[in-house]
């Protein structure tokens, strides 16, 4: 038959123009790009991928062409002929049913295998994670580590990363296209997704994002991936398993460890950082474990947290700032008026812990404990500086549809409650939390 | 025109068929009240197509502002609340306002006409059907103009829309409307299946049957079948949002996936209750259009059983993501892959259908030819989901979106197209103007690849589904571009089609009886067919009786097509008009109203339906026959 050699030689062209668009897809402009795997996971599902895309492209190619030809072929030319009226045709019914069944076996098998491939129980020496879905934001638990942080995970290349999920109200579903398929973060159930990052890639953030619709802020619910090595990894546990230091950078060490806690007691200025003053000397005993207080050892301070300025362009966020709250920028915080005003007016311990304070230990809202040293805050939706951490402490609810997070700026507009707050923080004491919350890196 | 009729035709019968085409035509009248009371399953069906085209509009609204609020990056349009509300309400609406009723205007209208009856088994219950659907359509539809609109998706997954989670009315709205447009599918359901067995022509064996009735005929069991599963599910949520029961509130233990489990055993059957009957209006148009029979009759009518039966047998295929462990997975992948076989069998078979005829294009035919080539898109995509681990990057992402338009534009709208193109002549009497039908058509398909393709892209490229925003610099931002001129595009072409309609039903052309030439039993009557459809009931012989008929066929064509006569003259007994069906569906809405507004109001119009109820079962149907 004509058409159908026609057909073949236009099939290898399809694939071709496919593969091309593939490959466009994996510029470097495609930060989320599941067509470029960084995990064993994300190689096993693009496999079958490969395999989908190639039988649907010749499918595709064959059956558009054969109704392209049909119609142009057998178009009517004169109103007076009667074509022969035939019925079907046994063997061809018969020849197309079977061709499709022998392809699908091509995709069932891979399928099946991949699928028990996958799902097989996680290596024993994985690093697990427990993951919590919250209305609208991530809390992240590592049960081997013993802390908690929130919207933003480092893992180390090369180790299998085993993640247990749950959900703490509705249902929210884990994605980070770049390493791994999504999975879905049920309440009253248990899930886990398990893959092992590429050991030769670079120590850059991954986005990921809740693919579940969960309500109003389903849209902003986004988290980051960290990927680094072993030894970053180990570095940033220590940082994230010691309690929140909340002080100006110690004086270079080691020398002046005890001037800089004496510059930590200045910062405090006043008698009510007790504790924290009462911690001061502590870092030179233990310089890997400081209890709660204004500044940290030297070793602490110089762990790792990706360096701002290593953190590529797409995992930035550029929500705009609502118009609606307007903020003193030029305020300048003090850190420790801002601690005060975390368990005392702004009642923020309600709901947020800081590891070490004996008086925050809320759990309704994500852990702050090393807060400062995030990217991004409202889970993945906002840049973590000062002007959108102000803006968010003063009037939560118009940053975010529908947050828990209340509205605390004097004279505010609550859209949730659709009332004027009556009471509440000044922009200085807004300023005084950021400073805090800031410090906390 | 219609020269295959007169090929076929014994040369002693040829001065009677074709009969000339009139120069009047009838209507079905202007008197609302008329409207109102109507048990004629043609006028229901023309009330159905209006309708069902203006919550087509309503929904193509709705997503125009969706494609305005995506076209860039961080736009704020409408706040993410209005988005979710947006979201929700195309889904639904499209699904249980446009698709569903547009196909159940063909229903309705084409049915009888096709296994030749004087109308549906029951016509009363007919009427209270169409009118459940309209005001449960108003009933979950008004609130969003008073932001108070169903903003949980069309799926609705617990425990979201529990009480805990969503304490508004905006799904209190949802959930009674839903249970009330349940009613109206499966009062309908059961009419049609009715009508199907018990009132074919004689000779009208299952297997000379039209294959669009055929398909009707298993989306109606797949209705009576999928709709109880959902109606169990949403008095679960019912229950829980009204009454304080526990079914799905995971405070007190409740397994959301007993929600998704329910919903999608009736979910993804109504996939296919949706895209059947355009399966069934293609396989009326393409024969006709390429003067030859339906390639493998027996073949589309047992794949179009089997994709009926597979249909239910791969509802957790949309749960991959939800952990189901490795054999459900397996189960479940392997199911959904077999249901392309003879999906993929239809495909062939059209194109078999075209292969060695005459094929001529019209709006009509083009419409049909695009359902063959997007739907075997969708299908492909479709394929590369049922594999559980693809699909783990696939689900809920862009990917799926635009896979299912294909299936749902691509297959569904285009099929009713196709389909409103083909019967508007037989409908109202008049021809819908060619020229306008092609611009449609070609600004329809080129718009809708332009916006549906582009998501394919955005979706593998990591764009999750129902977000209401997303951030710059994600790669998405000429994918979604295109999409929303895409859109504008689709709004464009509607125009063309809306603008064609009007006119055509105001000046169209006057018809005739058969204006394409067709073979099936619809076109051996005039256009509008009388009130009572056949003069005489046809004496079927063959699967196109004008085009293979016997001597009986002929006969009972040449007589019907025939018009002017009323029934009277006939002796031809039709159902009385009568208010009960619309008063009993009224008060029925106000019942369920009453959950909302107060429980005095459900005691109180309960006892105004049962009223009616009893005034429609007490008083008959038609006059006694002499």
């Amino acid at each position: 038959m004509i058409g159908y050699n026609r057909l073949r030689r236009f099939a290898p062209l399809g694939v071709a123009a496919v593969l091309a668009l593939a490959l466009a897809a994996c510029a470097q402009s495609y930060p989320n790009s599941t067509f470029t795997p960084h995990s064993d996971l994300g190689r096993s599902i693009d496999f079958l991928w490969n395999r989908l895309m190639f039988f649907g492209t010749i499918v595709f190619v064959l059956v558009e062409g054969a109704l392209i030809y049909v119609v142009i072929r057998y178009r009517r030319k004169s109103e007076d002929v009667t074509p022969p009226q035939t019925h079907g045709h046994v063997i061809l019914e018969i020849t197309w049913t079977l061709i499709p069944a022998a392809i699908l076996a091509f995709i069932a098998v891979p399928t099946v295998r991949t699928i028990f491939e996958t799902q097989a129980p996680a290596p024993a020496n994985s690093l697990v994670i427990n993951v919590y879905g919250h209305q609208w934001w991530w809390e992240f638990e590592y049960p081997e580590y013993k802390f908690t942080t929130a919207n933003e995970i480092y893992i180390p290349k090369g180790r299998t990363v085993d993640l247990v999920l749950h959900a703490k109200d509705v249902i929210h579903s884990f994605w980070v296209p770049q390493l791994a398929g999504k999975r879905d973060a049920i309440p009253n159930h248990t899930n886990h997704i398990w893959f092992t990052p590429d050991s030769n890639m670079a120590t850059t953030v991954w986005n990921g994002f809740c693919t579940e619709y969960c309500g109003d802020s389903h849209g902003e619910m986004h988290f980051r991936v960290v990927t680094v090595t072993p030894e970053q990894f180990a570095s940033w546990v220590t940082r994230q398993q010691a309690p929140g230091f909340f002080g100006p950078p110690a004086a270079p060490p080691p020398t002046a460890i005890a001037s800089a806690s004496a510059a930590g007691a200045a910062t405090t200025k006043s008698d009510s950082a007790a504790p924290a003053a009462a911690s001061t000397a502590a870092p030179a005993a233990a310089p890997v474990a400081p209890v709660y207080g204004p500044t940290a050892s030297p070793a602490l301070l110089a762990s790792y947290v990706l360096p701002h300025s290593e953190v590529p362009e797409y995992a930035i966020p550029h929500t705009p700032l609502p118009d609606a709250i307007k903020f003193d920028d030029k305020l300048t915080g003090d850190p420790a008026a801002g601690e005060k005003l975390f368990v005392g007016a702004g009642t923020c311990n309600a709901c947020h812990s800081v590891s070490g304070n004996p008086l925050a230990v809320g759990t309704i809202g994500p852990n702050l404990t090393h807060v400062g040293s995030r990217i991004t805050i409202a889970a993945g939706m906002y840049l973590n500086d000062k002007a959108h951490l102000s803006r968010w402490i003063k009037d939560a609810r118009i940053m975010k549809s529908g947050v828990l997070m209340p509205t605390l700026g004097k004279g505010q507009y609550d859209p949730q409650t659709k009332a004027t707050m009556p009471a509440g923080l000044s922009d200085q004491q807004i300023a005084d939390l950021v400073a805090y919350l800031q410090a906390l890196k | 025109m219609a020269t295959s009729v007169i090929e076929t035709i014994p040369a002693h019968l040829k001065p009677f068929v074709p009969s000339p085409i009139p120069t009047t035509v009838q209507t079905y009248g202007t008197s609302i009240w008329g409207w109102i009371t109507t048990t004629d399953h043609k006028k229901i069906g023309a009330l159905y197509l209006f309708t069902a085209l203006f919550f087509f509009l309503v929904g193509g609204i709705e997503a125009e502002i969706i494609r305005a609020q995506l076209g860039g990056p961080n736009r704020h349009l409408v706040s993410a609340e209005t988005y979710n509300q947006i979201f929700t309400m195309h889904g639904t609406t499209m699904i249980f306002l446009a698709i569903m009723p547009l196909s159940a205007a063909f229903f309705n209208f084409i049915i009888p006409l096709q296994i030749g009856a004087r109308d549906v088994a029951f016509p009363r219950l007919n009427a209270f059907s169409y009118w459940i659907y309209l005001l449960g359509g108003l009933f979950i539809s008004i609130p969003i103009l008073f932001g108070h609109g169903p903003n949980a998706g069309w799926f609705g997954y617990a425990p979201l829309t529990t009480k805990a989670y969503s304490p508004g009315i905006n799904i209190d709205f949802w959930v009674v409307g839903l249970q009330i447009l349940g009613i109206s599918s499966l009062a309908a359901g059961f009419n049609f299946i009715t009508t199907i067995i018990n009132l074919r022509a004689p000779g009208m064996s299952l297997m000379r049957m039209p294959v669009f009735t055929w398909m009707a005929f298993i989306v109606q069991f797949m209705i009576v079948l999928a709709f109880p599963v959902v109606t169990i599910a949403l008095f679960f949520l019912l229950l829980d949002r009204f009454f304080g029961t526990q079914f799905y509130e995971v405070a007190s233990g409740g397994d959301p996936l007993l929600w998704q489990h329910l919903f999608w055993i009736f979910g993804h059957p109504e996939v296919y209750i949706l895209v059947l009957p355009a399966f069934g209006l293609v396989s009326e148009v393409l024969p006709t259009f390429s003067k030859k029979p339906l390639f493998g009759y027996p073949v589309m009518i047992y794949s179009g059983i089997l994709i009926g039966f597979l249909g239910f047998g791969v509802w957790a295929h949309h749960m991959f993501a939800v952990g189901m462990g490795p054999i459900a997975d397996s189960v479940f992948g392997v199911t959904t892959m077999l249901i392309a076989i003879p999906t993929g069998v239809k495909i062939f078979n059209w194109i078999g259908t075209i292969a060695q005829g005459q094929f001529k294009a019209t709006s009509a035919s083009l419409f049909a030819i695009g359902l063959v080539s997007l739907f075997t898109i969708g299908g492909i995509s479709g394929v590369m989901h049922s594999s559980p681990p693809a699909d783990l990057q696939q689900t809920d992402s862009y990917f799926v979106v635009a896979h299912f338009h294909y299936v749902l534009f691509g297959g569904s709208i285009m099929g009713i197209f196709a389909g409103i193109y083909f019967y508007f002549p037989k409908m109202f009497g008049r021809m819908m103007d060619e020229k306008l039908g092609k611009t449609h058509f070609w600004l329809t398909f080129i718009a809708m690849n332009l916006t549906f393709f582009p998501m394919h892209f955005s979706g593998m490229l990591g764009m999750p589904r129902r977000i209401y925003t997303y951030d710059a610099g994600q790669g998405w931002e000429a994918f979604n571009q295109t999409s929303t001129w895409g859109a504008y595009l689709l709004f464009v072409a509607s125009l063309f089609f809306m603008y064609n309609f009007f006119k055509s039903l105001r000046s169209g052309r006057p018809a005739g009886p058969n204006p394409w030439g067709a073979g099936t039993l619809e076109w051996t009557i005039p256009s509008p067919p009388p009130p009572y459809n056949f003069a005489v009931l046809p004496n079927v012989t063959s699967r196109y009786p004008l085009w293979e008929g016997k001597q009986a066929d002929i006969e009972s064509a040449r007589i019907n097509q025939q018009s002017g006569r009323s029934a009277e003259e006939l002796g031809i007994v039709l159902p009385y008009n009568t208010i009960k069906p619309f008063l009993a569906a009224f008060f029925l809405v106000l019942m369920f109203s009453g959950l909302i507004v107060g429980h005095w109001l459900i005691f109180a119009s309960a006892a105004a339906m049962v009223l009616a109820f009893y005034g429609w079962l007490t008083s008959p149907l038609e006059p006694e026959h002499h």
